[in-house]
């Protein structure tokens, strides 16, 4: 029967249509935006994740290096934001037009490089002249591994405060907080619930991801210790949930129930007066026009100051053997490191020392320096394979805290219960 | 042969002319041709169908049975571990295929009633329209089926949020409740899900209805107008019998877009509160490009995929038992 074969069809469409995208056969969805004019020139092909208001800045950088260099060509490809990492698997699985240079989150060097996905990068930056001395020390520790280094930093992307500066002034505050007693006075100062006005609206999703690990590294805690086992229930975690927690429920500086972007919403329309959020947000927030401020995240735990941070890293796939190749990767990395000011420019605070310390990046706006500022406590995920899935299961429980559903310390001791069951 | 009727003698051709054999050869050749030429039309269909449809098929029942890591090159044939683990209780894929499984069954429950209903709703009320407007309604309606998921859910997460999204504000205006937790609050979350499946794929089956309703004749509604029966009982006696066969196709086609749903919990509540609207095809990317176990992801996909097909096959036995 006609209708029969038809539903039938569809079942097997419907349904192959995951197995489709599991086998690899997705169209790959990079877009080219350099230039031509690579006639006679080495041609590199350079993988970025910047599908965002970033991607015309790293663009720049690598259109003038092309103009300058008479050896290489980089060929510049951006991937979109959430596609990047799932094009990067399938195409390193597979060997098929891998990039010879790509852009990697400093915390999943780790994964990649056990599984023997990178290739050391001393040699290169040896022969091109570039030193670990010339960047900020916590990502390049990281991408230490056994003695070998595996990523060249590019920015370091740490949670900062953003607040509202009219919000502020009429409030009668004159500095942002800078500790957890100032912090909940002034978010005291600033609710207004008459007029629907929050001092800091508590997200429940993300950006906790970001925001909770702060916290407990601010309260002198891992979440999973030396051994890399999860550490997820520890009286300090707790502590910090606790605290968020309490920001909706005790201290009522935040609405209750915060749905997926609530507290950006708010925030651009004047109803939020703070918000921790990732300098990635400069763009929204400039291009919505709100006066607002960037301050180092306030000491928000008990112990010590610490920030959760991401980091671009350049790393390069452990196939890429050519001699030419490299020597041309190492040459482009050395452009970088030198003009990476270009970067900065996006919102960015980048990762080396040479740029960070010319007047060049000292006269940007103030967020970028502000974002350095907090180099020297900045803490990355643990450096452990899976830990995305190992977490995956905290941030909902986590949710179900902050919605009020759940008592923190029975949500974080089912989090660890499940974490330990990833392998 | 006896009885061998020929229902067109004509097309016999008894006189032999030159002129008719030229035209007899021509209309062999011709329907040679014809249906070569049918048959390249399927080729792409078939080369596609090759293509994205049974090669991944295969491939992907071949690395169910492997230790599919996707980051390296070793996949080592591990037999049903894959199935076993995902039936192993307290093991990370027993835990996520099933609670996702959850997630799915409840939304396939929830949703599909709604999407026949409304969509017949839709069609029946289009269809009543002076025909100058009916097809600028119909158009309006379909609209959203065009849209991206992503632009969809940008839609209605400012719609549905809890402190500033619109649908509150309107009804604090009204002084009805207005802090109610859309996305953030059971049984709210599931309903604001289905809302926005609805306004996003409504027209589709609308669509399909709207045709049906155009093929029940139009006299049986005057017949039956005679014999005094009213609206409701020519909907109920006419309309609904008369498009029973389209109907099933949408049960059916309703209840596998919903087990495949994905986007809208994904980016509209982030499969909150906690895990409760999280579905099973989350969960299987997840174990795919999260942990880069495809193997495990396969034989969870294709356990996901044998149970659309149970479905399906209840569905259309029990429709089928019905009208014989």
């Amino acid at each position: 029967m006609g209708l029969w074969k038809r539903a039938w069809g569809i079942a097997a469409a419907a349904v192959l249509g995951t197995s489709l995208a599991l086998a690899g056969c997705s169209s790959k969805s990079t877009e080219e935006t350099s230039s031509p004019s690579s006639s006679g020139k080495q041609e590199i092909t350079f993988w970025t994740p910047f599908s965002g208001a970033d991607g015309p800045f790293m663009k720049k950088i690598v259109d003038n290096y092309n103009k300058q260099s008479d050896k290489y060509y980089v060929k510049f490809q951006i991937i979109p934001n959430g596609e990047y990492y799932k094009q990067v698997d399938l195409a390193l699985s597979t060997g098929k037009k891998r990039p010879d240079l790509m852009i990697m989150h400093v915390d999943n060097i780790p994964t990649y490089q056990k599984k023997g996905q990178l290739q050391p990068v001393d040699d290169i930056a040896a022969k091109a002249g570039i030193k670990k001395e010339d960047y900020v020390e916590a990502p390049v520790k990281y991408a230490t591994i056994d003695g070998k280094w595996y990523g060249i930093p590019l920015d370091i992307h740490p949670l900062v405060l953003y607040y509202n500066k009219d919000l502020f002034k009429a409030a009668g505050i004159d500095h942002p907080p800078t500790n957890r007693e100032e912090f909940i006075e002034a978010a005291q100062k600033l609710t207004d619930k008459s007029k629907g006005q929050w001092g800091y609206v508590v997200p429940t999703l993300w950006p906790q991801q970001f925001i909770f690990p702060t916290v407990v590294g601010q309260n002198g805690a891992k979440l999973a210790d030396e051994q890399g086992k999860p550490q997820l229930n520890s009286p300090e975690a707790v502590e910090a949930l606790t605290f968020l927690k309490d920001l909706v429920y005790k201290y009522k500086v935040s609405p209750e129930k915060v749905a997926q972007d609530g507290e950006v919403t708010l925030f651009l329309q004047g109803k939020n007066a703070m918000q921790l959020n990732g300098p990635w947000m400069k763009d929204q927030f400039d291009k919505a026009k709100i006066n607002y401020g960037v301050a180092p995240v306030p000491q928000l735990g008990t112990k010590q100051q610490a920030v959760q941070a991401g980091s671009h890293n350049f790393v390069i796939p452990k196939d890429v053997t050519d001699a030419k190749v490299l020597e041309g990767i190492g040459d482009f990395l050395k452009y970088v490191a030198g003009h990476s000011i270009d970067w900065a420019q996006s919102g960015q605070a980048v990762a080396s020392k040479q740029v960070l310390a010319s007047d060049e990046f000292k006269q940007l706006t103030k967020q970028q320096t502000i974002v350095a500022q907090e180099f020297d406590y900045a803490q990355f995920n643990p450096p452990i394979i899976n830990w995305g899935a190992m977490t995956a299961d905290l941030y909902k429980e986590i949710n179900l805290v902050l919605l009020g559903q759940k008592d923190p310390q029975k949500a974080l001791d089912e989090a660890q219960e499940k974490a330990l069951q990833v392998k | 042969m006896e009885g061998n009727f020929n229902p067109h003698p004509a097309s016999q051709a008894p006189i032999e002319t030159p002129m008719n054999r030229s035209f007899q050869t021509r209309t062999v050749k011709s329907k040679w041709k014809s249906q070569f030429t049918s048959s390249l039309f399927v080729l792409p269909y078939l080369i596609c169908f090759v293509a994205f449809l049974a090669y991944p098929l295969v491939y992907g029942i071949v690395m169910s049975f492997q230790d599919y890591e996707l980051l390296s090159s070793k996949h080592a044939f591990v037999g049903l571990k894959n199935y076993i683990d995902i039936f192993k209780k307290g093991d990370y894929l027993h835990t996520s295929f099933f609670q996702g499984l959850l997630g799915t069954v409840k939304f396939v429950v929830y949703s599909v009633p709604f999407l026949i209903i409304v969509g017949l709703a839709l069609a029946l009320l289009v269809n009543s329209l002076p025909a100058k407007v009916r097809s600028v309604f119909r158009t309006i309606f379909f609209t959203p089926y065009a849209i991206s998921a992503s632009v969809m859910a940008v839609i209605f997460i400012r719609v549905f949020d809890t402190n500033a999204g619109l649908l509150n504000i309107v009804l604090s205006k009204f002084h009805l409740p207005s802090q109610i937790g859309w996305l953030t609050d059971l049984p709210w979350a599931w309903i604001a899900l289905v809302g926005a499946t609805l306004w996003w794929t409504i027209g589709f089956n609308m669509l399909i209805f709207i045709n049906a309703l155009n093929e029940v004749s139009e006299e049986m509604y005057e017949a039956a107008k005679i014999d005094g029966a009213n609206a409701w009982q020519r909907f109920l006696y006419i309309t609904l019998p008369s498009i029973r066969k389209i109907m099933i196709f949408i049960i059916i086609t309703s209840t596998i877009a919903s087990f495949n749903i994905y986007a809208q919990p994904f980016l509209m509540t982030r499969g909150g509160p906690g895990s409760e609207t999280t579905v099973l095809l989350m969960n299987v990317f997840d174990v795919a490009f999260g942990q880069h176990k495809m193997g495990a992801a396969s034989a969870m996909a294709l356990l996901m995929a044998l149970m659309i097909i149970v479905i399906s096959i209840i569905q259309f036995r029990l429709t089928r038992e019905r009208e014989e």
